[in-house]
């Protein structure tokens, strides 16, 4: 008896899948999907009161490529990404998209009107329906009203979802599951995706099953994305803007080199993010430039050599200076810098250095000691020595 | 066995049976349009009134019908702030017809709609409809693509707990409908007269009926339920 069922099942969701594939043969890559928004523009006010919390905003987000949503827990991130949202309605708050007013006074856009795509902290696959139906819910319903920028063939692809496409929620593991809630999200048309925490509720190895997909998705989509999260790591990684929120507040905003600046990021650890361009690659090794400096790199395993440019993590902790270039020391990446600032480091017997490079900014943790035992000032050009990068 | 047991039923007996299943069809089907919108109230919404809305929700389980069926017949009779009002429009008051029998039902019946749908609707909660509204569907799309499907057990419990509450049904439809064959004598008040008439092959027949529609129905009910609680569980 129970295999009779389990073979009507599955012969019922084999023909359900192929059918739904010859469903979207006619998204062939040839037919013109409209590009989406570079960017959109966020003005926001807006006043929470929760007990002893406040959330208190009168702030305007230029939100292109990823924007991180930075700080600690409660401090009204996900609040403010809700009433973007629409799903919380707050009393007398203005939420404006563009030239779109979505609350202001009595009018109140509801959600499911707002142009925007939206991934869970946890699983929010709808339990009723395939892995397949989930993908396409929004999809089907949007897609009625709005020029299609982006087709489930794409999608399906880009995420590399087809072996999971006749599956049951439950039949998913948890990042399997948000890779198809991404996906999900994106085909619902959205001029503006927001990611609330998405990595938070997965384990480590999911996390990295999922990161690489969210950034395909950042490079080949250009939805701009706004990402809450509470962890640095993900957010470098990600990110190309950080909004950094404090205690129901945002404290500052600005491109992510710059914000690794704030003392507030560095507590954890500092660091620095550099751009670069590949020049190739020389017997695994990655051929790096930034402006006229080269750096090499062993290349990731996983290196197709089609990547062009590539985000450098530096930790502070990894960034030695010295006067003269050393061309006696195992570390190969020597970088010609200039010395722009100092800053206090969270252990009183050190300090951070600020440093310049074709004007993006690098960090060197440093003892105050050694400091000033080099006769280190602003203005000053030194060369760091890179021992340790992060690729993405 | 008692061969009177098999016998044919009466005329009279084939029209409490028909009265009794259009009055347990029509209350079910209302309060099914009644129950969803006041549970969907109740499982959602904070609000201070919630508390006595489900006090007066859960009445008709305490109270004995008789004092259910005594105030709707103040209530819906001929001098009743209801039935007089009705009168007066030139239409009849409700008291002894089928009209306030369904009434009766209805509100007797209420609770054992709501509480099976407010139970799946918490247990489902609003995280599948925010995603759906993320996902464009509005309000109506939302019942049909997403609670429906979601909280169908509750439904088919809640219809089958209703049918199978009204036909139990005793006390109110005597207190407000008394015993007109054709248009309030359904089956357990049938039964009574058969009992205060010593026809007791007669009574024994619809009972022994009830009975058995009665524990088919409950059967029905349990196995379902276990199976929603499977599926809710995976």
């Amino acid at each position: 008896m129970n295999n009779i069922i389990s073979n009507l099942k599955s012969t019922v969701i084999s023909s359900l899948t192929s059918a739904m594939q010859q469903g979207w043969q006619h998204f062939t890559p040839e037919r013109q999907a409209s590009q989406p928004p570079a960017a959109q523009s966020l003005q926001l006010q807006l006043t929470v009161k929760r007990g002893a919390f406040t959330l208190e905003l009168n702030h305007s987000l230029s939100l292109h490529g990823v924007t991180a949503l930075f700080g600690r827990s409660g401090c009204g991130k996900t609040t403010l990404l809700r009433a973007i949202a629409g799903l919380d309605r707050h009393a007398g708050a203005q939420i404006r998209c563009n030239d779109v007013i979505w609350q202001q006074g009595n009018r109140f856009m509801p959600v499911y009107q707002r142009r925007i795509g939206m991934v869970f902290q946890h699983s929010s696959l709808l339990p009723h329906l395939t892995a397949l139906q989930n993908l396409l819910y929004g999809f089907k319903r949007r897609v009625k009203h709005s020029t299609v920028q982006l087709e489930p063939a794409q999608v399906i692809s880009l995420l590399e979802l087809e072996s999971l496409l006749p599956l049951q929620p439950e039949q998913l593991s948890g990042g399997q599951r948000q890779r198809i809630a991404l996906g999900r999200a994106l085909l619902s048309q959205p001029e503006l995706l927001l990611l609330d925490e998405p990595l938070a509720s997965l384990d480590q190895q999911s996390r990295n099953e999922i990161l690489p997909f969210l950034q395909r998705v950042a490079h080949h989509t250009g939805i701009p994305m706004l990402l809450v999260s509470h962890q640095l790591d993900d957010v470098v990684k990600l990110a190309d803007q950080l909004v950094l929120m404090q205690d129901g507040r945002i404290i500052s905003q600005g491109s992510l080199p710059q914000q690794l600046l704030q003392p507030e990021l560095a507590a954890s650890g500092a660091m620095s993010l550099l751009y670069a361009q590949s020049q190739g690659c020389n017997n695994h090794l990655l051929q790096l430039s930034i402006g006229k400096q080269q750096l090499q790199l062993p290349a990731p395993l996983s290196n197709t050599g089609t990547q062009t440019a590539y985000r450098l993590r530096i930790q502070a902790r990894d960034v030695a200076l010295s006067l003269k270039p050393l061309n006696d020391s195992s570390v190969s990446n020597q970088l010609k810098v200039s010395i722009s600032g100092f800053n206090n480091a969270p252990h009183p017997a050190e300090t951070l250095v600020q440093l310049e490079l074709v004007g993006q900014p690098l960090q060197a943790l440093l003892t105050k000691q050694s400091a000033e035992r080099l006769g280190l000032q602003v203005g000053q050009q030194v060369y760091a020595q890179i021992k340790a990068v992060a690729l993405d | 066995m008692m061969p009177e047991l098999f016998a044919a039923l009466s005329p009279q007996d084939w029209q409490a049976i028909r009265l009794t299943l259009k009055l347990c069809l029509y209350t079910t089907a209302i309060l099914l349009l009644l129950a969803t919108p006041l549970a969907w109230w109740l499982a959602l919404r904070q609000s201070k009134l919630r508390t006595a809305i489900q006090a007066i929700v859960a009445l008709p389980l305490v109270l004995p019908p008789t004092v259910l069926g005594f105030y709707l017949l103040l209530l819906l009779g001929p001098h009743g702030a209801i039935g007089s009002t009705l009168e007066r429009l030139g239409l009849s008051h409700l008291a002894f017809s089928f009209s306030g029998i369904l009434i009766g039902s209805v509100i007797y019946s209420l609770p054992f709609a709501v509480q099976p749908l407010l139970e799946s609707f918490r247990r489902m909660g609003p995280g599948p409809l925010e995603v759906a509204a993320t996902l464009g569907a509005g309000k109506l799309d939302q019942l049909f693509s997403v609670v429906l499907p979601l909280c169908r057990g509750g439904f088919i419990v809640a219809a089958t707990l209703t049918f199978a509450h009204t036909l139990g049904e005793f006390g109110v439809i005597l207190m407000l409908g008394g015993s007109i064959p054709g248009e309030t004598q359904v089956l357990s008040v049938l039964i009574y007269d058969h009992t205060e008439a010593m026809n007791y092959a007669q009574a024994h027949q619809l009972s022994l009926g009830l009975l058995i529609s009665a524990f088919v129905v409950l059967f029905i009910v349990y196995g379902l339920n276990r199976r929603f609680e499977r599926e809710a569980v995976l």
